[in-house]
């Protein structure tokens, strides 16, 4: 792997904790604490606008923050890595783009070709009563829900486009216009092997 | 589409929350820009204990929260006018969307009554019906993967 180019291997530990979980010294007051909004907002991108009293100074309101947010969350074992990732029982798709009237039986009737539907999720906009406007099904096997999102990805439900994917990844996306460090900030590669 | 939906950063957080005769009370979630959704619920009532759990989620569903953000339009209103956290309670609603970082903090809301009330009821409106909506996404994202009930 001596070849390999310095910005395949990027590893932004910055970018991948924006909120600190590693509890170091358990004061309140790290330096972490406004890496959050430097880390969101000034990532290498033009400066947000801001508004909201949330930017007032209120240090016993990040003290409080930070340290919720600073502990171990559960999660189900994974690999890490790009790819779908299976729940507790089954695999679980998202459906966007659902028409505002559709009701479970119009998705119980378009999807329930690919296996048996598990559960299916269609929640309603609480204000309006009508469909919020996505959908989460459940698929015992892999291959039920994959099926689903090739065949239903595009397709029509009630005269309107949908899109299907799947819900949970085994690890974190990039995205392509974030800022990339390499780790070793300025210093120059470690010299090649010579076999 | 709304200005920002598909392009530059997002961020969302939410937290509710009080501290009383069971301890800190409060319900938070987190979506971060790469995809990670955290989820934490904790209550001392009847000694229960903490609930922490996040997944990753694909670029698929952040999208559909960017769309339910959106469609809000929440980044357009300010909390200046809204009740300040009190006693009783305390919210905040944080949010990077595209170009604009909104961070507003206001008290509990019981009902429509309150917002109503409040000096901006339109904002207040915006606010109430955003956050029940993002509720419904988070917990049924994770009762969904994690089958466990969150309230």
């Amino acid at each position: 792997m001596a070849n390999v180019e310095a910005e395949a291997l990027d590893f932004e530990p910055e970018e991948d904790d924006l909120m600190d979980e590693d509890v170091g010294d358990g004061s309140p007051n790290r330096a972490t604490a406004p890496r959050l909004k430097s880390a969101i907002t000034g990532g290498g991108s033009a400066p947000k606008k801001t508004k909201g009293r949330g930017f007032r100074d209120e240090a016993a309101a990040e003290a409080d923050r930070n340290a919720r947010m600073s502990a171990s969350f559960d999660s189900l074992d994974s690999e890490g890595g790009p790819g779908p990732e299976r729940s507790i029982e089954g695999w679980i798709i998202l459906v966007t783009g659902v028409h505002e009237e559709a009701q479970e039986e119009d998705l119980q009737n378009a999807f329930g070709d690919f296996g048996e539907i598990k559960n299916l999720n269609l929640n309603l906009d609480r204000r309006t009563g009508f469909v919020k406007g996505y959908a989460l099904i459940e698929f015992e096997k892999f291959e039920e829900a994959q099926r689903a999102i090739s065949e239903m990805d595009g397709t029509e439900l009630l005269t309107q486009i949908m899109h299907v994917d799947w819900a949970f990844s085994k690890g974190p996306f990039r995205r392509r216009n974030t800022r990339r460090r390499s780790p070793r900030g300025h210093r120059s590669r470690s010299p090649r092997r010579r076999f | 589409m709304a200005d920002g939906v598909d392009d530059g950063e997002f961020y969302l957080r939410y937290y509710v929350g009080h501290k009383g005769k069971f301890g800190h009370e409060f319900l938070e979630f987190e979506f971060r820009p790469d995809g990670k959704l955290r989820y934490a619920n904790n209550s001392n009532y009847k000694n229960d204990t903490m609930i922490r759990k996040e997944i990753f989620l694909t670029p698929s569903v952040l999208k559909e929260c960017r769309r339910i953000v959106a469609d809000s339009e929440i980044m357009k209103e300010d909390d200046n006018n809204w009740p300040e956290p009190d006693r009783v309670g305390r919210q905040e609603l944080e949010i990077v969307m595209g170009n604009e970082h909104i961070s507003f903090t206001t008290s509990k809301i019981g009902s429509l009554m309150d917002v109503q009330t409040s000096k901006d009821p339109e904002g207040l409106r915006i606010f109430y019906y955003l956050v029940q909506d993002l509720k419904c996404f988070v917990f049924s994202l994770i009762s969904l993967h994690f089958k466990i009930k969150p309230i």
